[in-house]
């Protein structure tokens, strides 16, 4: 059986900067393996280690996807190789972009019986790329996915569903992401960073895919957000202080 | 004449999109997945026609991803619609494979003309907006809003030949009524800052005493477990836009701030001078919330 899992190499936007022209400065930000994606990781560490499949890691991005910092990264947390795309053709490139690409390279590595993702980027946060993975192979694909157990062929996932929970069956491949709290991952210890460095990483040449839209951006800039007030009421005297809020949000909301 | 489609999975709630897609002008067709019923209540909603994939049984609403992606793509929308839930956001992302087009979410602006869409939209979970010229189709995702009525549009069946590899087999139904907090004019959100699920006591004689619903963050409904999922305010969760949102214990990070930048008035409480969230307040206490908060609870009796 062979196991991928969709992991994204990305930074905090709060680490970054926004210039006055809109222009996004990550120069600053650490990167790591996106923070749900570990989760991803560990629930198809199980399932592999249940049915000993293969765990393939699959990357997308700018060169530093393939750096060594990041292959160690990634590896670390229980993938048994990588395959990966490196190329700064991606850089700006959107979640439809990034699935299209991840879907081509899946088909490359052949008879991948399931995709796993966390449940959503730490940069972006769209919920999107697992799902277009799956619409350009053609599989289904469940989101909110808490538990999954079977063989290639005969999966049982469970997720989250308005509120409880279901369980379904999945007879062919499928693209799964994980809820954020479905497990806690394991948190790599020195022995898995060392083991990490022997494992292989493949590169695969990036090859643009087709699209269906011309975009141009035209504009970029901060947010222009409702300006606030930012009053800060002194806190010597809680009581005081309580008092002086309730008295202004009476006089301005109407409280 | 702009070519709008509408996506609805297993809900009718799409008043946002509609008045998005008149905004926009055109003609606007909703593609269905769900139960008759489902379908009824969207060709009441303003759309000119609904084209409907058929009574899934007890098929998952994911199975059709591949018949409406199809159908959408075939269609050659400009703009195609869809609310920010899970079922529906399963569907759009094939409808964006197939139409490989781009998606944006965060939209705060968007007009066609002459098959040329300008979208505005947050970027980068909201540090940032860029506006784009997208020449082809383009998906966008947004809140779907409330079930509307007083139009009366055509249905269309089609015959949907849904992916029977995934199939239910166990249904565990919620243990209680779903919450919207995107109604709710008054929201107290708690954070970190809390110590102990016990202590949602003090959170829970505030919200009483102000009229208000309770959310929290991130944090708080995943992995402790404090609350439901549906009562987390931010990026991935709920967005709220309530008149006053009082954020107790809660940092500021960007992912959370993000849920409720709609609030009219953010009150932020928190023991941290340098907590993120007091840069984008409309009033702040630096303090122990295990002091603050009963004393505004006192404060408004």
């Amino acid at each position: 059986m062979k196991i991928v899992v969709a992991y994204k190499w990305a930074a905090n936007p709060q680490d970054a900067s926004v210039a006055p022209n809109g222009a996004v400065d990550w120069s600053r930000a650490k990167y790591a393996v996106s923070e749900y994606d570990p989760v991803a990781i560990e629930l198809a560490r199980q399932l592999a280690d249940a049915t000993g499949a293969e765990l393939i890691g699959v990357s997308v991005g700018e060169k530093q996807v393939a750096s060594p910092m990041a292959k160690k990264a990634a590896l670390s947390r229980g993938l048994d190789k990588l395959v990966l795309v490196a190329d700064d053709a991606l850089a700006g490139a959107g979640p439809v972009k990034f699935g299209l690409v991840l879907a081509e390279v899946i088909k490359g590595i052949g008879d991948v019986d399931l995709v796993l993702a966390g449940d959503s980027s730490i940069d972006v946060g769209q919920q999107t790329v697992p799902a277009v993975i799956a619409g350009a192979l053609g599989w289904p694909t469940v989101s909110q996915v808490t538990k999954v157990s079977g063989t290639a062929g005969d999966l049982t996932v469970e997720r989250n569903f308005q509120g409880g929970s279901q369980v379904l069956k999945a007879t062919g491949p499928v693209v799964l992401s994980a809820a954020a709290d479905a497990v806690t991952p394991r948190v790599p210890g020195m022995k898995d960073i060392l083991a990490a460095g022997k494992k292989p990483a493949e590169e695969v040449p990036y090859s643009a895919p087709q699209l269906g839209s011309a975009v141009e951006v035209t504009g970029q800039s901060k947010l222009t957000l409702k300006a606030r007030k930012g009053h800060l009421i002194d806190a010597a005297d809680p009581a005081a202080a309580a008092t002086t809020l309730v008295g202004a949000l009476k006089a301005t909301i109407n409280l | 004449m702009t070519n709008i489609w509408i996506v609805a999975v297993g809900a009718a709630g799409i008043e946002n999109l509609v008045t998005t897609a008149q905004q926009i002008g055109g003609d606007l067709t909703a593609a269905v997945v769900g139960e008759r019923a489902i379908a009824d209540a969207v060709a009441a909603s303003g759309v000119d026609k609904v084209v409907w994939f058929g009574d899934p049984g007890s098929a998952p609403l994911e199975a059709f991803s591949g018949p409406v992606g199809d159908a959408v793509a075939a269609a050659r929308p400009d703009v195609v619609l869809v609310p920010a839930r899970n079922a529906d956001r399963a569907i759009a992302g094939a409808v964006a494979a197939k139409l490989a087009a781009p998606l944006y979410t965060m939209i705060t602006d968007v007009a066609t003309a002459a098959g040329v869409t300008t979208v505005t939209h947050s970027t980068f979970g909201g540090i940032a907006e860029e506006t784009v010229k997208v020449t082809g189709p383009v998906v966008l995702v947004a809140e779907g809003g409330a079930v509307i009525s007083g139009g009366s549009a055509p249905i269309e069946t089609v015959d949907a030949a849904a992916d029977t590899t995934l199939t239910v087999v166990e249904s565990r139904p919620a243990e209680h009524a779903a919450v919207d907090l995107s109604k709710a004019k008054r929201i107290v959100s708690i954070g970190r800052g809390l110590k102990s699920k016990d202590d949602l006591a003090l959170v829970e004689a505030l919200a009483s005493a102000l009229g208000a619903e309770i959310s929290c963050s991130r944090p708080l409904a995943e992995g402790v477990d404090w609350f439901s999922h549906d009562r987390y305010v931010g990026v991935t969760g709920q967005h709220v836009a309530p008149d006053l949102y009082l954020a107790i214990g809660i940092s500021g990070q960007l992912q959370h701030v993000v849920g409720a930048r709609g609030a009219g008035t953010i009150v932020v409480v928190n023991s941290d001078k340098d907590a993120p969230y007091f840069s984008e307040c409309d009033y702040g206490i630096v303090g122990d919330l295990y002091t603050i908060v009963p004393a505004i609870t006192e404060a408004l009796k």
